[in-house]
């Protein structure tokens, strides 16, 4: 493999890692930039994404928890990757705004700990619940064979790198296109500047007379579908199992706003590409020391430039 | 009387009514504000507990047909626990530091205590090197080494960045242990090579002390913690209530105060993480005598930090003993609760940790002070408040 095809490769898979920490810190940075609110729980929205994502694609075959205890040994809709991409933003929506409603509104005025302890037993509850109703053994990624009558599986021939896994490559376009429908939504609408107006000052938005607490509920269910919407992306090439939430989405996440600089969109998801890359570069060369060279370019940047690489606020600071 | 060590013990108006009173029922809560006769009631529980939480829970358990008696180790592991949130709670609690990376200095000062004992005995005696205290020593040295430059670098950022400084140091080596470290930690098969010898070249520390029944929890492992486990909140005592001490509390208070009197804030705080680290690495290596077999998992991974936090808080933060109370329900749910098996629904096995996020969300939401806290509220409200409720209609 010549230099530069590696390089390709490496710029791809870590386009494709990229993109879900991106859509990870899309969702987690505008509900901590408007309402400086910090979600622990964010994660598990993750969480919830990839296993709405399991059962509407599929039928999963159970193996333990307690629907398998009352007899029932295959649940899922079965209703195809299609149907899994809308439906589980609409989940996330839901769940999102829900959680909102009756978990984060009553903290927005107390002390960030207290957010940071509530959201941790929050995503203790749904890691939980998701273990003891669907069962805590792993699923294996839902790649799917067609999407929108076009093949996604197999390998697919690429100029300088030669043969890449068709379905990785659709991940970088399907949720390039989901960033940046996201990016203008936040960047061309009335919405949108309301909300980014409130990442920077939310009281003065208040002042000026716009009601910002209804676009509470509606910016917190938005980062809640991209995030599940990441749990869909991760879960069609990475295995699915309870603890994904804790550990592949939740710190990533926080990595990811920490890096890109917290409260900005655009941050997130230069961070995201950043860390993705990062990541693939050396789990390409030196596979053992990807993570600890993760961790420590975000304690670097989190020392020397605190603001992260885009942001221009410190939040929580 | 508690006015000079702990303004925050109650309200002053309380204690000055219950003063003229000088009924059984003050006394009460004038224990519970004062910090070294808490000490001493630690100390006095310290030799029922075993017994407790072992013998006679699983009598009554015969009774009630339900199997939730400790078992002989756990009193010592809920200890070794208790000494790590002690320390946590002086970062947590009165400092008002959250910390995510706890799990590195208890990890890290296992792992020194195990490798010590495997590889000392080239330039040791045996009962040098295998001996348990010189396994605390070398275990807390190493966690108080790895926590100054990491608390230098951390506590320069505050709130969420402090969070996620920590934690990615904790991560770091958590992933150094797993792969690249495996030549000294053996990696994923875990460390297995830990040799604890006699405590003081004479007690076998798996063995009771006396060979009564009732006494088999009393393990020379049990006396071991427990005794650091008394001078660690001794330490934690005499810290709290010192000049030095104090200023951990204004600093949790309000930061800019601190500075202001022209003190440097970043001193204390730097010093705060390294005392706090100590505490943890002398959970650690106590960690490695007891289960005897280190893996990063247990160890050093940030889910272990994490259940530092929820005991903290469980217990209760700003309180000495507070967060001790969190260890025992923390590890007596995870370790006993899991495994009684009910009636309708059956084993409980992998819930306890659904009820202990349902109880932990319960806890910040509506008991902020946490158990500890609660439950003092309450003997408050039973005893003394109910008498100057009367006392303020007339």
């Amino acid at each position: 493999m010549s230099l530069l095809s590696q390089a390709v490769t490496i710029l791809l898979n870590g386009l494709q890692q990229g993109a879900v920490f991106a859509l990870l810190g899309i969702g987690l940075t505008i509900i901590l930039g408007t309402m400086e609110f910090l979600n622990l729980a964010h994660g598990a929205l993750y969480l919830i994404g990839a296993y709405a994502g399991l059962l509407v694609f599929k039928e999963a075959a159970l193996t333990n928890g307690l629907l398998y205890n009352s007899g029932i040994q295959q649940v899922g809709l079965g209703a195809g990757f299609l149907a899994a991409l809308v439906l589980v933003p609409i989940i996330g929506f839901v769940v999102g705004a829900l959680m909102e409603r009756f978990v984060a509104e009553p903290f927005y005025d107390r002390a960030e700990t207290d957010q940071l302890l509530v959201t941790f037993g929050l995503a203790l509850i749904i890691e939980e619940l998701v273990k003891q109703v669907i069962g805590g053994n792993t699923f294996q990624s839902i790649p799917p064979e067609t999407l929108l009558g076009v093949q996604a599986s197999g390998p697919i021939g690429l100029p300088i790198v030669g043969s890449f896994p068709r379905w990785r490559l659709y991940i970088v376009l399907i949720a390039g296109v989901v960033i940046l429908a996201t990016y203008f939504v936040i960047e061309r609408t009335d919405f949108g500047l309301v909300v980014q107006a409130g990442t920077r000052d939310s009281e003065m938005v208040r002042l000026l007379g716009i009601p910002i607490d209804r676009s509470y509920t509606l910016v917190f269910a938005m980062g809640a579908a991209l995030a599940a919407f990441a749990g869909l992306i991760g879960a069609s090439f990475q295995t699915i199992s309870p603890q994904i939430g804790m550990e592949r989405a939740l710190v990533p996440a926080f990595l990811t706003i920490v890096v890109g600089g917290a409260g900005s969109v655009v941050g997130a998801i230069a961070g995201g590409m950043v860390l993705g890359v990062v990541v693939a570069a050396f789990q390409q060369t030196y596979s053992q020391w990807a993570f600890i060279v993760m961790y420590l370019l975000v304690a670097l940047v989190l020392v020397f430039r605190p603001q992260g690489i885009f942001g221009s606020v410190e939040v929580g600071e | 009387m508690s006015d000079d060590t702990e303004p925050d013990g109650g309200p002053v108006v309380d204690e000055a009514t219950e003063r003229v009173d000088g009924s059984t029922d003050d006394l009460l809560e004038r224990i519970l504000a004062r910090d070294d006769l808490v000490v001493v009631g630690f100390v006095l529980s310290l030799f029922v507990f075993p017994y407790l939480l072992v013998n006679l829970l699983t009598q009554i358990g015969e009774a009630i047909g339900f199997s939730i008696g400790g078992y002989v180790g756990l009193p010592t592991l809920v200890l070794i626990f208790g000494i790590v949130v002690i320390g946590f709670n002086l970062l947590l609690g009165y400092t008002g530091l959250l910390s995510f990376g706890h799990a590195a200095f208890f990890g890290v000062s296992a792992y020194a205590a195990g490798i010590f004992t495997a590889e000392a005995t080239a330039f040791l005696p045996t009962a040098v090197a295998h001996s348990p205290l010189a396994m605390v020593g070398v275990g807390t040295f190493a966690a108080l080494v790895i926590a100054w430059p990491i608390g230098f670098v951390s506590i320069r950022r505050s709130g969420v960045y402090f969070a996620v400084l920590t934690l990615t140091f904790g991560q770091m080596l958590y992933y150094y242990a797993l792969g690249p470290g495996a030549w000294l930690t053996n990696g994923d098969n875990g460390f297995s090579d830990v040799n604890v010898g006699h405590l003081l070249g004479t007690f076998e520390l798996e063995e009771a002390i006396l060979g009564a029944d009732f006494l088999r929890a009393y393990t020379w492992q049990y006396v071991f913690v427990a005794v650091a486990a008394v001078f660690a909140l001794w330490m934690a005592n005499r810290i709290i209530n010192s000049p030095y001490g104090l200023i951990f509390k204004a600093l949790g208070q309000n930061e800019q105060r601190v500075s202001f009197v022209g003190l440097d804030v970043f001193r204390y705080k730097h010093m705060a993480f390294i005392i706090s680290a100590g505490f943890a690495g002398a959970g650690g290596a106590l960690f490695a005598i007891h289960e005897t077999y280190i893996h990063p998992t247990t160890s050093l991974y940030w889910i272990t930090s994490g259940d530092f936090v929820i005991m903290t808080i469980l217990g209760g933060t700003g309180s000495l003993v507070g967060p001790v109370l969190g260890a025992l329900i923390f590890e007596y749910v995870s370790n006993v609760i899991s495994g009684v098996s009910l009636p309708v629904i059956g084993a409980i096995g992998s819930l306890w940790r659904f009820v202990l996020g349902a109880v932990f969300v319960v806890i910040v939401w509506v008991f902020p002070k946490g158990v500890y806290g609660g439950v003092r509220d309450v003997v408050v409200a039973l005893t003394g408040r109910g008498d100057d409720d009367g006392g303020e209609e007339a």
